[in-house]
């Protein structure tokens, strides 16, 4: 497969998104979460034929051929071999670890991977902005899930020391705290419009893995309000292969409704 | 009101009187899917303040009612316009320290609920442990120490709201609510469970007969059913799957005029002042044949 020369940061993200999952990944998606649902379309239209999307945390297997709604909506259970009952069916596969992958973006980022999306300031009850809510990153946080994390806006603002509030428990002080509260898993990867992070096993701080074509780690690095771990050397983002970027442009995502998400970015897509 | 076996069908506005100053309502919701929207623009008209909103996923409906000063707090996980982006009113409302904001992870706030709904003290839940949501509100949500394992758990106490308010497919005039493709979302299962009261509006007034012949769709039987409206396209602007999709001119309009409160107030002053009757509200939107180009979802 060769690679593709012309392509955009929005693609760049989903295509890299998809490639790290797998056919035995189980994965349920929230709101507004339109780069990582165009990712798990896209794996199991290539490398991941087996993964299992279940559609706004409803529709099992569903098949929608496209992104063609909000990806909480209704229209993206299409194809569906069931409709998931929320309050017991759903909630249950989630507890138990069943349901395990989801994906997570928040107004601020730390350097453990632990999110906020709820308030900025240093009184939740005096909001100098006043976001959307912890929404199922409060419980997937805490419910052991495996979480990949993305971002349209890496900048000293969305990636931050320390959350103002903590609504979604990521690997919490680091090092081993996660596992001493009883918690399995916990944030895998880190996807941004700059790069590509992981966190380092021991100390659990966030590490640059890859950045993305004409970013320096420089540059990154001035663009995170935290000390990243550095490798010596950081390779670039492999570039979309041709036929993902196809399946993406003309299959997964024609709509680009992926785009919406670049909102607030300073990459322009 | 009793819920017997009885005509339970009223006006919307019969069914707004039902709700008080002060109350808290579990209110039917997502960013853009199946709200009883046609009685929040009813409970907006008739000036009711004070009320106590329990929500999983608030949206327009609730945005609305912030703005028109209905809401003294929010208990929910989440408020916004899905892919329209933030919900203005909400924000400004909340910066500004005139909105109490108690905000759970969904299994808590559900917990909360289902513990309400069995008549126990308290649930238990594992969600949100480490975070700082469960910080937020003692009285409602503290960390105990599991009797058996010792492992922490989070008690979660009982939540019955005063009434509950949801729209649906149909039902018929005894309240016996059918939802297709079948009752499936947690606020159709667990909010009118834990709620006092019922309040519920629909798309179609059907016989007896026919909700005899179909019971697997029925989500809320008549003995829990308190107060029936007939409104056809109650949901809208949001969707009511699989009848209607979500009006995306309508949500953008909002999305763009609610950045300010002037906008707001007129929008509200259009949509919801403006018309006395959901006659009306169908009218202005050229009626239900014209609605019937929200019927695509592709
Ligand atoms: C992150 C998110 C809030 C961004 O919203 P958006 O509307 O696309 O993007 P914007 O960048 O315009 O942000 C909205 C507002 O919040 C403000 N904001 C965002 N991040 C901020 C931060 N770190 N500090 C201060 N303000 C911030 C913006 O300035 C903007 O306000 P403004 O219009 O007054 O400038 C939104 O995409 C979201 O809620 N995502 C969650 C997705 C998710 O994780 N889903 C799965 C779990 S349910």
């Amino acid at each position: 497969m060769g690679t593709a020369k012309e392509y955009t940061i929005d693609e760049l993200m989903v295509v890299t998104l998809a490639k790290a999952f797998t056919s035995d990944d189980i994965i349920l998606n929230g709101t507004v979460s339109f780069i990582p649902v165009s990712a798990v379309l896209l794996a199991r239209a290539t490398h991941a034929p087996g993964l299992t999307w279940v559609a706004g945390a409803v529709g099992v297997d569903a098949q929608p051929g496209s992104v063609i709604g909000n990806t909480l909506d209704p229209t993206m259970w299409k194809g569906c071999v069931m409709y998931l009952p929320q309050y017991e069916d759903m909630w249950s596969y989630v507890h138990r670890g069943t349901l395990e992958t989801f994906c997570i973006r928040g107004a601020q980022i730390d350097q453990y991977g632990n999110i906020n999306n709820s308030i900025i300031g240093s009184d939740y009850h005096k909001p100098k902005v006043r976001l959307p809510g912890s929404a199922g990153m409060g419980d997937m946080g805490s419910l052991d899930k495996r979480v990949f994390i993305w971002s349209t806006t890496h900048n000293p603002r969305t990636f931050v020391k320390k959350v103002d509030f903590r609504a979604c428990v990521g690997w919490l002080d680091g090092g081993g705290s996660r596992a001493k509260l009883g918690l399995r898993n916990g944030p895998q990867l880190v996807i941004t419009d700059l790069c590509v992070m992981d966190f380092e096993p021991t100390s659990k701080r966030m590490r640059l893995v890859s950045v993305h074509r004409g970013i320096t780690p420089k540059q990154v690095q001035e663009q995170t309000a935290f000390e990243l771990v550095m490798p010596a050397s950081v390779p670039e983002t492999p570039a979309p292969d041709a036929e993902y970027l196809r399946l993406l442009r003309e299959v997964v995502d024609p709509k680009a409704m992926r785009k919406i998400e670049f909102r607030g970015s300073a990459t322009k897509v | 009101m009793t819920a017997r076996k009885e005509d339970k069908l009223v006006s919307l506005q019969q069914a707004a009187a039902l709700v008080r100053d002060g109350d808290t309502i579990a209110m039917q919701g997502m960013g853009t899917q199946m709200s009883p929207l046609a009685l929040v623009r009813e409970l907006i008209r008739a000036g009711k303040r004070d009320l106590q909103v329990a929500m999983v996923v608030g949206g327009i409906g609730l945005d609305w009612m912030i703005a028109a000063g209905c809401v003294r707090k929010v208990m929910a996980i989440i408020i916004n316009l899905d892919e329209f982006g933030m919900a203005n009113n909400f924000r400004r409302a909340a910066e500004a320290q005139k909105l109490e904001v108690e905000e759970y992870t969904e299994h808590q706030i559900l917990t909360r609920l289902g513990a309400g709904a069995m008549g126990l003290p308290f649930g238990v839940s594992r969600s949100g442990l480490g975070s700082d949501v469960i910080g937020l509100h003692p009285d409602t949500t503290k960390v105990i120490e599991c009797p058996f394992t010792g492992k922490p758990v989070i008690a979660c106490r009982a939540l019955e709201p005063d009434v509950a308010i949801l729209h649906a497919h149909r039902a018929d005039r005894f309240g016996n609510v059918q939802f297709f493709p079948k009752p499936i979302w947690t606020d159709v299962d667990v909010f009118p469970r834990a709620a006092k009261k019922v309040i519920v509006t629909v798309e179609e007034i059907v016989e007896n007969e026919e909700i005899r012949r179909t019971p697997i769709h029925t989500g809320i039987p008549y003995f829990k059913v308190d107060a029936l409206v007939h409104a056809p396209y109650g949901a809208h602007p949001c969707s009511l799957f699989p009848k209607y999709n979500f009006d995306r001119a309508v949500f953008q309009r909002y999305a763009d005029e609610s950045r300010t409160p002037e906008g707001t107030r007129a929008f509200l002053d259009e949509f919801v002042y403006g018309l006395k009757t959901h006659d009306q509200y169908l009218a202005k939107l050229g009626g239900t044949a014209a609605l019937k180009r929200l019927e695509s979802w592709d």
